[in-house]
């Protein structure tokens, strides 16, 4: 499961969560803290800052009570649920953020191919009866859309396979080798940023690996049961592409034209150069994959280094330019030198 | 020490929606410990002002009302807070709970949860873990743009904005005015649909190339927001997704499996490589030319033209 984003304490954030609890609890006397932090989807150390709070608080005007809540650290106890009325004990109308993050997640997620129909379903009747409850709140949440891509078919297949716990059979494209090769793969999870993604144990290369389901070419599943190695799932909050400090360097110039490749790349620095250029300073375990991008980047860009990159792009583009000067037919040339795979770079939504 | 900022807004949020005749700003500086050891009268007005916008951030309806002396009072009715009845079964409820987890903005993620913890109040169903219900699946929605948040409260409420932008192919960012309409996440970046107030007309922008802060502008919109706002639409045609033509190349056996995939036609040529039509939007010629030498542009010229110009400036190096 993915880490949950990292928040710092936010007061608002608290105060919110914690007039809610007391509705919550009030119903519930002897709650579990573990239930009820699964309930609010908070850490038992929240709940219990939450209830260290709760105490100091209460409708003290004209000398009311405290709310004298107190826990063991197994259960809760309000011993005078009195102390607050039924005014103050209802659950609250939905602020117009709230209901605009619940309801533009869920017509987003509603979208997703691969959700089972049944969920769906579920989902489509939910947002139709949150939006009843939240009123004029759910108005603005027309201001906020997001579409999840996917392919449908290679979804519902690693989708099943995961459930069924199966093994699977794929042709996968490398952007970075231009190739399809043929691999087993034991599916761990699907994830979307953008991109829809299975990370799963790759058979052919023992080891963990990421794929982008529209660079699947063909999928079957097999018989054989899965059987990952248990492995620790990694945050990928902050991205699919994390390379390593020892990865080596590649150092990119680009104009004006090319300051997408910041945008696109991770990147250690993007220093600014004059007439609107960048020098960009990027990690990749393997720089060959990026000859592509030297390719690309034409006139708006080039490779500083290394230096054996910068020669195989232009190496690779004279190549080029020789079916063009001798317009017979462009066949038995040796092949230009090919990167290894890294399978995680796609250039090709630049727009301008 | 000072009370931490959460008890005192608690207090004030119990208060108001405790009472049921309107209490004065002097009655709850009474009431609440945290005002009593607020010091001068400045200091507890301005934190009394920021607690009632933090309390209407969360949702919280506070109504003012004016009493026979002229002072003025503050309650948080019920009718005006109550959550209506809702109910949600099981697969509902865990769906919800999926959705809720897919923001990775802080102020969303904490606006999601919230909302699903007022629900969890009223009565909402706790048992199934929602990864469970779910599979595997494990939608993220990504925001890394500072850009983001002022921006969607600029949408949300309706504020013109001002910010620096740079498009693509400029050296340096110009400053743009705009009226903000909607915020559209696709493919995993974000962009805003506006009207772009020098320009005179409806604009897209994408975040990740807005530069510095975005400043709020206090008038009101000028032109009218349109019922539907198309963000993709014009993305997609960004990204040569209209091809509106069609181009005849040819390619090395085996190799340009995308090429193929978008292919409407390919032949086998039977020397080792094969001769394919496909679409031709905007941004073809920089594709192709990734491929290297396993590419070559027959038709039409334009085309080839300007792939052979993208080559020659790799080739001079």
């Amino acid at each position: 499961m993915a880490g949950k984003p990292a928040r710092p304490v936010n007061a608002i954030d608290q105060t919110r969560r914690m007039l809610s609890l007391v509705t919550y609890l009030r119903e519930r006397p002897g709650a579990r803290v573990g239930d009820v932090a699964r309930a609010f989807g908070i850490t038992e150390d929240e709940l219990v800052s939450d209830l260290d709070v709760l105490p100091m608080c209460g409708t003290s005007f004209r000398g009311g009570d405290l709310l004298d809540i107190d826990t063991d650290g197994e259960r809760i106890w309000w011993h005078n649920p009195a102390a607050l009325g039924e005014e103050a004990a209802e659950p609250l109308r939905l602020a117009a953020d709230e209901a605009t993050a619940l309801l533009v997640a869920a017509r987003a997620v509603s979208t997703l191919p691969g959700l089972r129909e049944s969920d769906r379903q579920a989902l489509l009747r939910a947002t139709a009866k949150v939006e009843t409850a939240a009123g004029e709140a759910a108005g603005a949440s027309a201001r906020l859309s997001v579409t999840f891509e996917s392919e449908g078919g290679v979804f519902a297949d690693v989708d099943r396979a995961i459930s069924e716990r199966r093994r699977l059979w794929i042709r996968y494209y490398s952007p970075a080798r231009d190739e399809v090769t043929e691999r087993e793969i034991d599916p761990i999870r699907l994830v979307s940023v953008g991109h829809t993604y299975v990370e799963a144990w790759c058979r052919r290369s023992e080891a963990r690996r990421t794929f982008r389901l529209d660079r699947v070419a063909e999928i079957r599943i097999l018989d054989e049961p899965a059987a990952p190695p248990e492995i620790e799932l990694r945050d990928l909050s902050e991205g699919l592409v994390q390379p390593a400090a020892e990865d080596p360097e590649v150092v990119v110039e680009v104009g004006p034209g090319g300051r997408w490749v910041a945008e696109y790349y991770p990147h250690d620095s993007a220093d600014e150069l004059p007439e609107g250029g960048l020098r960009i300073t990027l990690r990749t375990p393997d720089p060959a994959s990026l000859r592509r991008l030297a390719l690309r980047l034409g006139r708006d860009g080039r490779i500083v280094s290394p230096q054996d990159l910068a020669d195989s792009a232009r190496q690779a583009a004279q190549e080029a330019l020789a079916a063009y000067d001798a317009p017979q037919v462009p066949g038995s040339r040796a092949s230009g030198a090919h990167g290894v795979e890294d399978g995680l770079y796609d250039r090709r939504e630049q727009g301008r | 020490m000072a009370i931490a900022k959460a008890e005192r807004l608690m207090n004030l949020a119990l208060c108001l929606l405790g009472t049921r005749r309107p209490l004065s700003k002097r009655e709850l500086r009474d009431s609440i410990e945290a005002y009593l050891e607020a010091g001068s009268d400045d200091s507890f007005n301005r934190m009394f002002e920021r607690d009632k916008d933090d309390l209407r951030e969360l949702g919280l309806v506070i109504e003012t009302v004016e009493n026979l002396d002229g002072e003025v009072g503050y309650r948080a009715g019920r009718d005006s807070n109550r959550l209506p009845p809702i109910t949600l079964d099981a697969e509902e409820a865990a769906a919800l709970g999926l959705a809720a987890k897919v923001w990775q903005q802080a102020r969303l993620a904490g606006a999601a949860s919230g909302a699903l913890q007022k629900l969890r109040a009223a009565g909402l169903p706790e048992d199934v873990d929602p990864y469970e219900a779910h599979g595997a699946l494990e939608p993220r929605i990504p925001v890394h743009e500072a850009a983001f948040e002022p921006l969607m409260l600029a949408c949300r409420d309706r504020r013109p904005v001002a910010f620096d932008y740079r498009k693509a192919t400029a050296a340096r960012p110009e400053p743009r005015q705009v009226e903000p309409w909607a915020l559209e996440c696709w493919r995993g970046h974000w962009y805003l649909a506006g009207w772009d107030r020098d320009r005179g007309a409806e604009r897209v922008f994408r975040l990740s190339r807005i530069t510095g802060k975005v400043r709020s502008r206090s008038a009101k919109f000028t032109a009218d927001v349109p019922d539907v706002v198309t963000v993709r639409e014009t993305v997609a045609s960004w990204a040569g997704e209209s091809a509106d033509r069609s181009a005849l190349i040819r390619l090395r056996a085996g190799a340009g499996y995308p090429l193929r995939a978008k292919a409407s036609q390919v032949r086998e040529l039977g020397d080792g490589w094969d001769e394919l039509e496909i679409p031709y939007g905007h941004g073809l010629d920089a594709w192709l030319v990734e491929f290297g030498p396993d590419v070559v542009v027959l038709e039409p010229a334009e085309l080839r033209a300007d792939v052979v110009d993208r080559l020659r400036a790799v080739a001079k190096g």
